[in-house]
């Protein structure tokens, strides 16, 4: 697979990727140490709250997410990091036993204003479940070096 | 029990709570996890990077934000969720050593229509580290109860 660059993501590319399990485990084992509140790490207490059972820290949903567009979006990019989030929205609750996957489409490209070997690239992105029940959306900038002078034709 | 009802939540108020001091382990354990890229897991990679050195990954940063704002602030609180935040901004890299604090404010509420015995606080949370400078901030959106019995915020 080439690597991808600023150059390679133009508005409106959809890409479909990711297939992540949510375990029990792991859902109490990342609100005990980040969010720990009685829904996300106590399974007794969360059936007698408002969600009805144990469900996962929407930062973990984030963090799972971002996994997904690590191994399946920008691994083998020049993905320089994020400025940040412009909106993330937890749409339903996450729950063990579901699995994630993720649509992300651009929704706009700008180059750096100052530096001219860089651009920002806007996604959006959409977290479903195995029913396609949409659990949780995202928009968001990612950097990305611009393709290198001697590589670009 | 929650001490805190949406009725005790002044607009205007705030709180700045929280220390957590980051270690370079903990920063690669998350990355390892959830945001493997090289900057954040792999020293030597880290140093030819725009950053010059590991970083925590931004969804780190935030994990460890909401685990104060829990411990602070929530956890007081007849709280219900939250459906999202708004203009998460990472503005300065948190890298390991960092100590970490939080400063919360209400910005406005509003009592729900459809079901009065709840509303939504508005706020903001900026986290900044040992030397003042801020780190990340992000706008936040609170479902929380009204005391019991209560029809009206007002």
């Amino acid at each position: 697979m080439t690597k991808k660059y600023f150059e390679d993501f133009g508005v409106g590319q959809i890409e479909e990727f990711g297939n992540r399990k949510v375990t029990e485990e792991e859902v109490i084992e990342f609100a005990t140490e980040f969010d720990p509140q009685s829904f996300h790490v106590d399974k007794a207490a969360a059936k007698d709250h408002f969600f009805g059972g144990i469900i996962a820290s929407g930062w973990h949903t984030g963090s799972m997410l971002m996994r997904m567009i690590v191994d399946f979006q920008i691994s083998n990019s020049s993905s320089m990091g994020s400025p940040g989030m412009d909106e993330l929205r937890w749409i339903s609750p996450v729950r063990p036993g579901e699995t994630l996957k993720v649509k992300s489409e651009v929704l706009s490209t700008a180059k750096h204003p100052r530096k001219s070997d860089r651009g920002f690239v806007k996604f959006g992105y959409t977290v479903f479940n195995q029913d396609d029940q949409t659990k949780m959306t995202m928009t968001s900038s990612i950097l990305f070096g611009c393709t290198p002078i001697a590589e670009a034709s | 029990m929650p001490t805190e009802y949406f009725e005790d939540i002044k607009i205007g108020s705030s709180n700045e709570f929280g220390s957590k001091t980051v270690s370079l382990e903990e920063i690669v354990k998350f990355a390892t996890e959830y945001d493997p890229q090289p900057f954040h897991i792999d020293e030597e990679a880290a140093k030819d990077s725009i950053y010059e050195g590991i970083i925590a990954s931004g969804w780190h940063t935030a994990s460890m934000t909401m685990r104060m704002m829990v411990d602070h602030m929530i956890s007081g609180r007849a709280g219900l969720g939250s459906p999202g935040v708004d203009n998460l901004r990472w503005f300065k890299p948190v890298r390991p050593g960092d100590t970490l604090r939080v400063r919360s404010e209400v910005l406005s509420k509003k009592q729900s229509k459809s079901r009065p015995e709840m509303g939504t606080i508005f706020g903001v949370t900026q986290v900044f580290n040992q030397h003042d400078d801020m780190v990340m901030s992000f706008g936040t959106i609170g479902m929380t109860l009204l005391r019991p019995g209560s029809k009206s915020a007002d």
